[in-house]
Parts: structure tokens; C-alpha cells; sequence
């Protein structure tokens, strides 16, 4: 019994904390309002007495309060129903007396005309208000209580309900037979096997990356261009950390070179060189790698974090000087440089859905690189190296050559990425490679599953493809990805479609089965 | 070990000659422009070489006591705590609160009928700030072990610390959202308004020795010299020792390893937020991003002095803001300029000698 009290006194407290949370960066009211717009709620309707918003606003605390009941019934599964819901119960008065308190004294300071948004930025009157459910700071207050409290016991059964009678236990299995029915058949089953499957499924792909782009419209193929430009960023990524186990945190530093050097070496502003398009991509690409092989060889012998540090480092130091005034006369400084040319072919510009092909045509001839080098010599001696450097250099494996070229082939694909990325814009400026793209990319390989290419392909279009679908969300974009980060090491730290290798690797980790003190 | 180094000695690699080169070069070239702005062609008089030296050092002083923090914890976990940056940037806004609280609270005299709390009573308001900025930053400290550390401890290297910058983004844009993205003015007692101090007169002009500047830097070293006394002479100290140099055999030994590590944890999140406090008060804005580059720099600074050694971390510190202050007029380079040092310092100490000018005090097999 103490044991349950204890878990459910941390649960309330936890959930207070998030929902208080919550409420000081805004999100109660956001989230609100996208209910109110996904309901199709008019603003100035009622629904059961209340005001859509606020309505809107009962569905989202509610969910949080209903979530709290649920998950504490799920940890005291197998206990008899009265303890169930007694647990639920305190767990709901502890998170509502904590949200209550918020409530009342935000709600009160508010109703004595104190402006809060002047610390706290997001606590605008009407946020507060709609908090308090529209309602004076004590009833506002009240009505938090008893509604997440009555929320959690809701839940709590319902979920107690769930388990008894086990319907996603029984779902579960239903769906499980009937996958296994169908790969039963034979035609289906060696169809899975066969090599063949794979290459259907890219060239599914690749049909939609075909036809997409033509009915997008310019919005979207704006869109899916920066996801395959971060695809490209990814795989050139994925290399360094995924392959060859170098944590590169400066990657944006590439990145930068190749963007400035089709931006200065086509652009009129600060040279007045305007070169063609299609010879500057390659120069753009040989720059990165040379300065990634530059960048590399003094730090070679750096243990892994050290790495990591040094090239945050080298990426601030590109940043900085591509905008510091010593030279402007070769960057142009914090401005960045504008009407960068872009690809002509034969008299023919390119609009935006043939500059969506020629991103795609680059994200499938990275693909096919980075197939080929990952099951070659060279893929293996990366893997073997990120395994362990000592046993793979007494298996004769050269550990300067094979870091080199891992460094030197990543830089190549930032170098590629950033032509594309400032030729499309037609602009490039040092704020376009700042720290963030570098953790952008970073958070994309490692969210997608590290060393796997439809892991790198679904974390870009987590990362940049997804925001901009939800629109509203845009000011906690960010604080989405890094919480993302942080759950996905807790819970599933090779990805979501991990490499079969790592797989491996993470549930045979050496330090699952050491002693945990 | 003795014949292995002279085997060592016999063999000159490409590398090192490179690194001799290199080293040539680079001191070659300080030399020529000490003597071309000191002797040659003066363009500074001492009193602005002492201004700078001053502010390099209480910059330093900070810098050190962000710099013990990364190495406490990476002399006990051997992973780089990204999010320390971000809880001094935490505990500069807890000190910040504290400020515009006491602001707001009038405390009336008949000589001025508008004094506030904060300019009657300067000395507890900034023990208060200090108080509340520590207390709120040991705290993060400790949530941040918790939550995003502990369950990783037997992970893969890698895995912490892409949960650390996870965390570090996580509480930067945290902060972004509730406090706001503006920088605010850090509004300081009277008595410690910046840029007032005394007066030295040097060579031609006169340096400011700033009262800010003064308790900045006299603070940092008292809580320097407590906290080396706290790590060589208490039994908590010993303990911290025990379980860096080996968790299994600590843990054997009777030691509380997940206790010790909190406590590492609380203790490097309240000199973060000593230094966060610092750091409002001696420069006087406050803003969700600015324990990043504090951070970078701190981490340098550990690494300069060797990480894992706290004399190490304090003197790399020191040096470390005398470099960013001093640098840029000796090597003739734009002002703009003196974080490419501080990370050129880093890349060219991690190349001639990794293991710091004190030498690094790790358990040797995790080196």
C-alpha cells in the first residue's frame, strides 16, 4: 500500500509539473486553438455552455488528466479494481491541486492587473483566462480540481475496463494471425525474400517522387526540396556518425563551404564572377571535401567526444567568419550574398518542379553511393572501426585512411546539399548555417535509426517534413525535437528504422547484462 | 615504462614533425608581434593592456567555475554534460527573478521615499540571488541527471551524449518560450551599478577596477578554494574520487554510486549557477542562449587544463579569458574575432598535447 501511495504521489506530481508546464510556454492556449480548428469549431459558438475555445481547452487538459488515470492503472495492473481507482484518484487530486494553484494565483494576479507577460512571456491575460476555464481565479481554480480529478478516476476505469477484458491484448493477436496468414502464402512470402521486394518498393518510390512534384504546387515542392536537401545532409551524415561512428557536431561547417562557394563563385554582388551553374557544382563539392579532409587530419586522434567538441568548434568558426567584418570583402558579410545563379540547361531555366527532380536525382545518387560503399571494403572497415579501433587495426584495417575518407565523403554530400540548398534559394547568408542545422541534420539520422538509409529518408521527413504540416505548432518545434532526442536514447536509442546491424548491437549492448549498481 | 618512452623517442613520426613545425611557426609568429606592438610600434599604452588583462581574468573566473563542473562530472561519467551551459544560463535567470522581485518591493525612509529593497539592503539581495540562482540551477542539475543521464549509463558512448544535447536544446528553447526571446537588462543594486569601481591610475590614463568585476572574481575564488578543499578533505570528497576512478570497486567499498553521481550532479549545476549569477550582475544581460558559447569555452577551458584535474580546470579558466582578452590585440586580429581564438586555443591544445597543460586525472582504463 505505501509502495502505491508513493507511485501515485510521483505520478500526480509529475503530471502537475508537465501540465504547468505546459501552461507557462503557452502551449494549453495553442493546443486549444488547434482543437477549436480541427473540430471545426466556429469562435463565436457554444458548445454545452462554454465557449468553443474554452471547450476546446476542457478536451486538452482533460486528455492529460484522462492520461494520468491511464497510466496509473497500467502500473498497478493486476491490483484489485478499489485500489485502482483510489491510486487514480490521489494521482488526479495531486495533479489538479498543482495546476489549481497555478491557476489561482496566475488568475488572481492577472484579475489585480499585474502584467505577468512581461517576465513570463506566453502568460497573456486571455491565456490565463481561458485556463481558468473563463471563470473568476477561485471557481477557475475549483473547477481545475475537480475536473482533473474526475478526469484520472475516468480514466483509471475505463483503462481498468480495457485490461480486464483484454481487447488490445486480444486485437493484437487477431491482427498477428492474420499477418501470418498472409505471409503463409508462398507467392507472398518468397516475394518478401526475394531481392526483387526492395526494389518495388523503390521504384513505388520513386513513381511518387515522379508525379508528386508536378501537382504539389510551389509551396510544397519548396517543402519536399528542403526535406531531400536534409535527406542529402543526412546520408553525408549518416556516413560520419552512423558508419563510422565520428560524432560530427560542425557538419553545417560543409555545408557552409559548398553554399558559398556557388554563391560567390555565380553570384555578381561581391566578385562579379558569374560562372556557370553546372561547373561550379563540382567545385562547390570538391571544396567541402577538401576542407573536410583539411578540418580532419589534426584531429584524427581524438577520442570520440573530443571529436565532438572540436568540430561544434569548427563549425562556429566557419559561421563566424562568413559573417565577421575582416571579411566582408570576400563573403559579404552578415548580409550574406544574394542572386546566386541557378541551373540552366541548354537555354532552359530550371522552375521549381525540375529543381525538385534535380534534388531528387541527387538524394537517389547518394542512396546509391552509400549502398555501394556500405556493403564494400571500405563500409565494412568503417563499421568494424566503429565497433572497436584497436581490434580493427590489428586486423590490419589503416584507421587514418578509412576516418579520412569517411570525413572526406560526408563533407562531399554537405558540399552538395549546400549548392542545391543556396542555388534554389538563389541566397546565402550566415545565419542560413548556424549550430541548429547541424543538430537538425543530426537529430534526423539519429531519430531515423543511425547507419540505415529509410531511417535517415523517414527522420528528414520527421524533422522538416512534419512542421511544416503542422503549421501552428511552429514556435515548439524545436523543443519537440529535443525532447524527441532525449526520449528516443531512453526508449529506442537505434531509431526508428534501425539498421539490422545496430539493432543487434542495442539489444546486446555489453552493459545490459553488467552489473547496474 | 621508461624503455617504452625511449623506444617512443627514437622514432620520430611525420605527425610530430609536423606538430614541430606547426608549433615553430605559430610561436614564431606571437613573438615577432609581441615585439612589433610592444617594442616596434606601441599601439596600446599599459593602462589599456591592464584593462584588458582585468577583464580577462574575471571573464576566466567564470569561465572556471563553469569549467569544474564539466570536469567533475567527466572525471566521473567520461561524457561531456552538454545542458551545463544551459543551467548557468538557468541560474542567471533565477538571480535575474530575484533582482525584479526585490525591485518591486518598496521599502521607504524619510531621506528617499523611493527606495526600493534591492538598493536598501544590497548585501542580502545579492546573497538572495545567489541563493535562489544556485539553489534553482543545482536543482536542474539533479532533474537533468535523472531524467536524461541515469537510464543511459550502460549505454553505448554515443547515446548519452546526443541525449545531453538533446537536453541542452530542450532547455534553451524552454526557457525561449517562457521567458521570452528578448535579452533583459540584469538590473543591479546601485552600489554595484556597472562599470563603477575604483579608479587606478596607469602610464597615462586610468584603469576601472569595477566593484562588479572585484566580486565576480574574489567570489569565484573563494568558491574555487571551498570546493577543492570540499573534494580533497570531506568524506563526500573522497567518495567522488572513489567512484571516478572505479564504480564497481566504489561501489564494493560501500559507496553510493547513484548517490555520489546526484551529488555531483547538484554540486556542478550550483557552480554553474553561481557563475550564471556572476555573469548577470558582471555583464548584465540575460537571455535564453547564453550559457551556449559560456559553455563551449568552459569546456575548453576543462580540457585545456586537463580534464578530470580541478587545478586544471580553474587555471584553463584563467588562461582561457586572459587569451580571449589579450588575444586579439597581440595577434593583430579583428576583436569580432576572439571566439575563432578560443576555438583555435581548443583544436591546437587538443593537437600538441590532449591531455591538458596539468595533465588529465582520468581512470586509465576508460583513456
Amino acid at each position: 500500500m505505501k509502495t502505491q501511495l508513493k507511485s501515485s504521489l510521483n505520478a500526480g506530481i509529475t503530471f502537475g509539473i508537465v501540465s504547468l508546464f505546459l501552461y507557462l510556454i503557452g502551449f494549453t492556449t495553442t493546443a486549444s486553438q488547434i482543437i477549436q480548428n480541427l473540430l471545426k469549431l466556429k469562435p463565436a459558438s457554444t458548445v454545452l455552455g462554454m465557449d468553443s475555445l474554452t471547450f476546446s481547452f476542457a478536451l486538452f487538459i482533460g486528455l492529460i488528466g484522462l492520461w494520468a488515470g491511464v497510466n496509473q492503472a497500467r502500473s498497478q495492473k493486476g491490483q484489485p479494481f478499489g485500489t485502482v481507482l483510489l491510486s487514480a484518484v490521489l494521482t488526479g487530486l495531486v495533479h489538479g491541486l498543482i495546476v489549481a494553484l497555478a491557476a489561482y494565483i496566475t488568475g488572481s494576479l492577472n484579475a489585480s492587473g499585474v502584467k505577468m507577460n512581461t517576465y513570463l512571456s506566453q502568460l497573456l491575460p486571455a491565456s490565463v483566462k481561458l485556463f481558468l476555464f473563463n471563470q473568476t481565479p477561485v471557481l477557475g481554480a475549483l473547477s481545475q480540481l475537480a475536473f482533473l480529478t474526475l478526469t484520472a478516476l475516468v480514466g483509471a476505469a475505463v483503462t481498468y475496463g480495457l485490461m480486464v477484458s483484454n481487447v488490445f491484448g486480444k486485437l493484437a493477436d487477431a491482427w498477428r494471425s492474420m499477418w501470418k496468414q498472409v505471409n503463409a502464402v508462398p507467392a507472398i512470402a518468397k516475394f518478401r525474400a526475394s531481392p526483387y521486394f526492395s526494389y518495388v518498393m523503390y521504384s513505388l518510390l520513386l513513381l511518387v517522387m515522379v508525379f508528386v512534384p508536378l501537382r504539389a504546387g510551389q509551396y510544397w515542392n519548396y517543402t519536399l526540396g528542403t526535406v531531400g536537401i536534409y535527406v542529402l545532409l543526412g546520408l553525408g551524415l549518416n556516413i560520419v556518425v552512423g558508419l563510422a561512428g565520428l560524432l560530427n557536431l560542425g557538419y553545417v561547417a560543409f555545408f557552409a563551404i559548398g553554399a558559398y562557394t556557388v554563391a560567390l563563385l555565380t553570384s555578381p554582388a561581391p566578385h562579379g564572377l558569374v560562372w556557370n551553374f553546372w561547373l561550379v557544382l563540382p567545385l562547390g563539392i570538391l571544396a567541402a571535401t577538401l576542407v573536410g579532409v583539411l578540418l580532419v587530419v589534426p584531429v584524427l586522434r581524438m577520442r570520440g567526444d573530443y571529436l565532438a567538441i572540436v568540430t561544434l568548434g569548427f563549425g562556429e568558426i566557419i559561421r563566424i567568419l562568413s559573417k565577421s567584418d575582416a571579411l566582408t570583402w570576400l563573403t559579404g558579410g552578415p548580409k550574406g550574398v544574394n542572386n546566386v545563379g541557378g541551373p540552366v540547361l541548354f537555354g532552359w531555366v530550371f522552375d521549381d518542379v525540375s529543381y525538385l527532380y534535380l534534388i531528387f536525382l541527387s538524394v537517389l545518387l547518394a542512396i546509391f553511393v552509400t549502398r555501394r560503399l556500405q556493403n564494400s571494403r571500405v563500409g565494412r572497415a568503417w563499421e568494424s572501426m566503429r565497433e572497436d579501433e584497436t581490434v580493427s587495426r590489428a586486423m590490419g584495417i589503416n584507421i587514418l585512411k578509412h576516418k579520412v575518407l569517411a570525413f572526406a565523403i560526408g563533407a562531399a554530400f554537405a558540399g552538395l546539399g549546400g549548392v542545391l540548398f543556396a542555388a534554389r534559394n538563389q541566397f546565402t547568408g550566415p545565419e542560413d548555417h548556424n549550430m541548429m542545422v547541424s543538430i537538425n541534420v543530426l537529430s534526423a539520422v539519429i531519430v531515423g535509426g543511425m547507419g540505415s538509409i529509410p531511417g535517415v529518408i523517414a527522420g528528414a521527413f520527421v524533422l522538416k517534413g512534419l512542421p511544416e504540416i503542422l503549421r501552428e505548432l511552429e514556435n515548439y518545434r524545436v523543443l519537440a525535437f529535443a525532447t524527441l532526442l532525449v526520449v528516443m536514447m531512453l526508449v529506442r536509442p537505434a531509431g526508428i528504422l534501425p539498421a539490422s546491424r545496430r539493432k543487434f548491437e542495442h539489444e546486446n549492448a555489453p552493459g545490459n547484462e553488467g552489473s547496474k549498481q | 615504462m621508461a624503455t617504452e618512452s625511449k623506444v617512443n623517442k627514437k622514432k620520430v613520426s611525420t605527425y610530430q614533425i609536423v606538430q614541430i613545425i606547426l608549433g615553430v611557426v605559430f610561436g614564431g609568429y606571437v613573438v615577432w608581434r609581441l615585439y612589433q606592438i610592444l617594442i616596434a610600434n606601441p599601439v596600446y599604452g599599459p593602462d589599456t593592456w591592464l584593462r584588458f588583462a582585468i577583464a580577462g581574468i574575471i571573464l576566466g573566473s567564470v569561465y572556471a567555475l563553469v569549467a569544474i563542473g564539466y570536469t567533475l562530472v567527466y572525471g566521473i561519467l567520461h561524457m561531456i554534460n552538454f545542458a551545463h551551459g544551459d543551467i548557468m544560463m538557468i541560474g542567471a535567470f533565477g538571480g535575474y527573478f530575484v533582482f525584479e522581485a526585490l525591485k518591486n518591493i518598496q521599502t521607504p525612509t524619510l531621506a528617499d521615499p523611493k527606495l526600493n529593497f534591492l538598493n536598501a539592503h544590497p548585501v542580502i539581495s545579492v546573497i538572495l540571488a545567489f541563493v535562489v540562482g544556485v539553489s534553482v540551477a543545482a536543482l536542474s542539475g539533479y532533474f537533468l541527471e535523472r531524467i536524461a543521464y541515469r537510464p543511459l549509463r550502460n549505454a553505448p558512448r554515443l547515446v548519452p551524449l546526443i541525449s545531453a544535447i538533446g537536453a541542452s536544446i530542450f532547455l534553451e528553447n524552454a526557457a525561449m518560450l517562457m521567458f521570452g526571446a528578448q535579452r533583459r537588462d540584469f538590473t543591479n543594486p546601485l552600489v554595484l551599478t556597472r562599470g563603477e569601481g575604483w579608479e587606478i591610475p596607469v602610464g597615462g590614463g586610468t584603469v576601472i577596477l569595477t566593484y562588479t568585476g572585484v566580486l565576480t572574481f574574489v567570489l569565484s575564488i573563494v568558491i574555487l578554494v571551498l570546493l577543492y578543499l570540499l573534494v580533497q578533505r570531506t568524506r563526500m570528497g573522497r567518495a567522488m574520487r572513489a567512484v571516478a576512478e572505479n564504480k564497481n570497486v566504489a561501489a564494493l567499498m560501500g559507496i553510493n554510486v547513484d548517490g555520489i553521481i546526484s551529488q555531483t550532479f547538484i554540486l556542478s549545476g550550483g557552480l554553474a549557477g553561481a557563475a550564471g549569477v556572476m555573469w548577470g550582475i558582471h555583464l548584465g544581460l540575460v537571455y535564453y542562449f547564453l550559457g551556449f558559447i559560456p559553455g563551449i569555452k568552459a569546456f575548453t577551458s576543462a580540457v585545456l587544463g586537463g580534464i578530470g584535474n580541478l587545478p586544471g580546470a580553474m587555471l584553463g579558466g584563467l588562461f582561457l579569458g586572459a587569451v580571449e582578452s589579450l588575444g586579439p590585440a597581440v595577434l593583430g586580429i579583428d576583436f569580432q574575432l576572439k571566439d575563432v581564438l578560443a576555438f583555435g586555443i581548443l583544436v591546437l591544445v587538443l593537437i600538441f598535447r590532449p591531455t591538458g597543460i596539468l595533465g588529465e586525472v582520468l581512470s586509465e582504463e576508460k583513456v
